[in-house]
């Protein structure tokens, strides 16, 4: 694949590691499995602005969570000093690299193997998966294929039901910050995609712990 | 793996003992392997009788309750807040859990592989110390061994808190001389002094001809009784040494070596093979040697205080004595030490504060000031407790005197009575509340009348007569005749024989504070459950404990043993049965002890009242590991005592 692909628009060809991951979810997780059961992985990542088009990941960090419980060993963060990321080459320390062999790949690849078809959580996950979407393209996936969760939209409507209008919100009421508070968790250093992923699992233990009160038990109610 | 992630649970970690003595590369090993885990209100962590698990768990957010199901009651053993290390039974020999662990509100646990830490307990002893010395929670069922806890505390202390004030430094820094010269009974004191100037020393012990210590002269000796008196050089040894020589083996422990050396104003004291004074010379110790071994030391604050005059000064000396204390608290040195020097220190300046006052009043009162009399310490200085200088607590015991000269007998003691308390003001002692000192008539009494007080305290024990009880039964001789006070002691054994109802009423008013469950968060956990915010250390844990040694030893009817941890020492001989009981009960009260001076001196009061949030969660631990002997002795005083058939 060459620099002349970007331009004349040709498809991508598929990496091998994204091969491997689509694979993955040729089966479907089953609705009725419980909520103890499934397998979650909360991510964030930490930017240099809020433009997706721009601006560029410059740290990641991910939790594995299942029965509500987190390994230490199973955490992932990874810094990324790559001013560009949507081209086909990749600045790192004012070394230009191809993006094959770029720091960005072993990114991608480590990533997908990591969160694998586990349920992808993390707090305004849209601007999250954009970033990492952007990356992704460049090895030919198109975009992340696991289910998905807000907790932002999970604590809405847990606290005011399926059908209220996020519109109605006062101005930070579900941000992280307030969240955090309200659920009783330390916010200890924050503003590192690791430490701000570790809250935000902290937060989601505790919103599944509310979700199963509430009657949502299962994968497919979750999802619902 | 996240680097971020692990070092914010090792910042969390490292807080919390055991995990403080881990260095910062086997933390790191630690926090990877942690499983953070998850409980909602309610849900269990694991139940009685379980399996041991593969972890044992640090709390870190929430609350976790541990309690006991026995015979279809649930009993909390402790509730657990942040920072705290429970089930740990994984940890150590890996059988079924014995409480229940339940978490009260939604929890954040840590996780800790049993794997990892097995290795750390065998090769960090600090480590190993705090889960053997029962640190960790729920891990103290009935009685925990309080001796471990005291070791544990002192490896436990930072040291970098030592600030090199080199005012006690133990037996290994204390040099004596082995070579001691020594000089034959029979020769002259010409030879004894041309040997002691050949060798540059100031002192000879004479010997028999095994090598036994006879006696000893130093240069004093030879300026006093031989020069100044005009004597023979010709003259024998033995009939100026100083004799007999008081011995002790070099194994013999520095404390015990000291007291000695103190308590009998020695300036030389004597090693013997065996200790004793029939066994050969091994090496002399001399007050020389201790002083450069400590530094500062007590013997150079009693020295102070006995070659003064002035009040002022002795005050000074007093506070000094505070600097002293704080050092020998802060390093643990062993309790019935520290007590027995700060007793030392305050009796001397009682002593020298009544030959002031009867310098001063003596010439006015010929004739009282003739009358026997003895200055009696009460209440806790009477137990040779009282390390910091709160209430004074004191009273005059005089012979009985005809009814003509009583008035004036009074007035005398009285006015003795006034300058002491004065003077004690001076040097920083706080009076008495309930105006219970020597200066108040009433506790200023012949010996007939104190009789009466006693016998109408044992025979009618109301309320008042209980409090008096309290502190009166501990009173202590400091200054003067002796006989009167043992008078009284054998006064109160023929009173109570035979009148076990007056120990009763004593011991119902023992239980009437049974000792609380713990701690939890900023809050003491009372048995009811009810959460204070502070602690009334001497209320609720010494005081118990006080009054029961107290009542034991009187229906033992033991005699001259004051101080609470050595009356336990006493009934632990006593009671074989519940003699593990007893001596943790004994050292139960030290820990309080040195808890309460410590606390007194950094909030510059009583220090009664201990918040739980200065506390570290190892001082926590360790009150709270004091508080079951408390409760399992007044368990024993309830059956002993038969109050639960007792009302009055």
């Amino acid at each position: 694949m060459g620099w002349l692909d970007f331009f004349t628009g040709k498809k991508i060809s598929k990496s091998p590691f994204v091969k491997e991951y689509e694979a993955l979810f040729e089966k479907k997780t089953p609705k009725l499995r419980p909520i103890s059961q499934l397998k979650f992985v909360v991510l964030d990542t930490e930017t240099t602005g809020l433009d997706t088009k721009k601006d560029y990941i410059v740290s990641f960090g991910a939790i594995k969570l299942k029965g509500y419980s987190i390994h230490i060993q199973e955490t992932f963060e990874t810094y990324l000093d790559a001013p560009i990321q949507n081209t086909n080459s990749v600045k790192v320390h004012e070394i230009l690299y191809p993006i094959e062999i770029s720091p960005l790949k072993d990114f991608a690849s480590d990533l997908l193997r990591y969160v694998g078809s586990d349920i992808i959580v993390g707090h305004h996950i849209g601007f999250d998966l954009a970033m990492i979407n952007k990356i992704l393209k460049s090895f030919g996936l198109k975009e992340l294929l696991n289910p998905m969760i807000d907790t932002k939209a999970l604590a809405i409507r847990l606290e005011k039901g399926p059908h209220y209008d996020p519109r109605m919100d006062k101005r930070g009421e579900y941000s992280l910050d307030n969240l955090c508070d309200r659920y009783g968790i330390p916010l200890d250093d924050r503003h590192t995609a690791a430490g701000d992923a570790f809250l935000t699992a902290q937060l989601l233990m505790k919103l599944l712990k509310l979700a199963e009160q509430k009657g949502i038990k299962n994968f497919g109610e979750l999802m619902g | 793996m996240s680097n971020v992630i692990v070092n914010r649970v090792k910042e969390f970690l490292k807080r919390f003992p055991p995990f403080t003595f881990l260095n910062d590369a086997t933390l790191g090993l630690v926090a990877k392997e942690v499983e953070v885990k998850y409980f909602a209100k309610e849900e269990f962590l694991f139940r009685q009788g379980d399996a041991a698990q593969n972890f044992f768990f640090v709390l870190k957010e929430g609350i976790v309750q541990l309690a006991e199901y026995r015979d279809g009651v649930e009993k909390v053993v402790e509730v657990c807040d942040e920072g705290d290390v429970f089930g740990v039974l994984a940890l150590l020999g890996k059988r079924p859990y014995i409480l229940n662990a339940q978490a009260k509100e939604d929890s954040l646990v840590y996780a800790i592989p049993v794997g990892i830490f097995e290795k750390i307990l065998e090769e960090n002893s600090r480590v190993s110390l705090y889960f053997a010395a029962g640190f960790a929670s729920g891990q103290v069922v009935v009685r925990s061994d309080l001796s471990k806890s005291q070791k544990a505390r002192s490896e436990f202390k930072e040291l970098s808190k030592d600030n090199g004030l080199l005012i006690f430094t133990g037996q290994s820094d204390l040099n004596f001389s082995t070579d001691v010269l020594c000089c034959l009974v029979g020769k002259s004191i010409g030879e004894a002094a041309k040997a002691m100037s050949e060798k540059g020393v100031g002192s000879v012990i004479i010997v028999d001809e095994s090598k036994h210590p006879l006696g000893i002269i130093t240069d004093k000796d030879i300026r006093n009784k031989v020069v100044a008196q005009g004597l023979s050089y010709d003259t024998l040894v033995e009939k100026i040494m100083t004799n007999p020589v008081i011995t002790k083996s070099k194994d013999a422990g520095f404390s015990d070596l000291y007291l000695t050396m103190i308590k009998n104003r020695l300036h030389h004291l004597i090693f013997t093979e065996d200790g004793s004074s029939q066994s050969p010379v091994t090496g002399i110790l001399s007050d020389h040697d201790i002083l450069l071994s400590q530094g500062n030391s007590p013997a150079v604050l009693i020295n102070a205080l006995m070659n003064t005059w002035d009040i002022h000064e002795m005050a000074k000396v007093r506070n000094r004595a505070e600097l002293l204390l704080k050092y020998y608290l802060e390093n643990e040195v062993a309790m019935d030490f520290v007590a027995n020097i700060i007793s030392e220190i305050n009796d001397i300046i009682i002593q020298r504060a009544i030959k002031i006052a009867k310098n001063k009043h003596d010439p006015s009162f010929p004739e009282a000031s003739k009358v026997k009399f003895c200055f009696l310490s009460l209440g806790s200085e009477g137990r040779e407790e009282q390390l910091l200088r709160t209430d004074l607590d004191n009273a005059i015991v005089y012979e009985d005197v005809t009814p003509s000269k009583e008035e004036e007998v009074q007035k005398y003691m009285l006015l003795i009575a006034e300058e002491v308390i004065e003077t004690l003001l001076i040097c920083g002692f706080q009076p008495c509340p309930a105006d219970m000192m020597a200066n108040n008539p009433k506790w200023c009494q012949p010996l007939s009348k104190w009789k009466q007080y006693f016998s109408d305290w044992i025979i009618s024990p109301n309320q008042k007569a209980l409090l008096h009880a309290t502190i009166f039964f501990d009173f202590r001789p400091v200054f003067g005749h002796r006989t009167l006070a043992d008078q009284m002691t054998d006064h109160i054994y023929q009173e109570i024989t035979g009148k076990t109802i007056f120990l009763n009423f004593l011991a119902k008013n023992a239980l009437l504070n049974p000792a609380p469950l713990g701690f939890f968060r900023n809050f003491i956990v009372e048995r009811t459950g009810e959460h204070r915010d502070k602690f009334d250390i001497k209320l609720r844990a010494m005081m118990p404990l006080a009054d029961i040694a107290r009542i034991l030893v009187l229906s033992h009817k033991i005699v001259g043993i004051n101080n609470t941890f050595k009356r336990f020492e006493k009934l632990a001989e006593l009671e074989p049965n519940h003699q593990e009981l007893m001596l943790e009960a004994g050292k139960a009260y030290e820990i309080l002890m040195r808890m309460r001076a410590i606390e007194g001196m950094r909030s510059d009061s009583g220090g009664r009242y201990i918040q739980p949030e200065v506390l570290g969660k190892l001082q926590r631990q360790l009150l709270k590991n004091t508080f079951a002997p408390i409760d399992e002795l007044q368990k024993i005083m309830r059956v002993r005592f038969q109050l639960d058939y007792f009302t009055n």
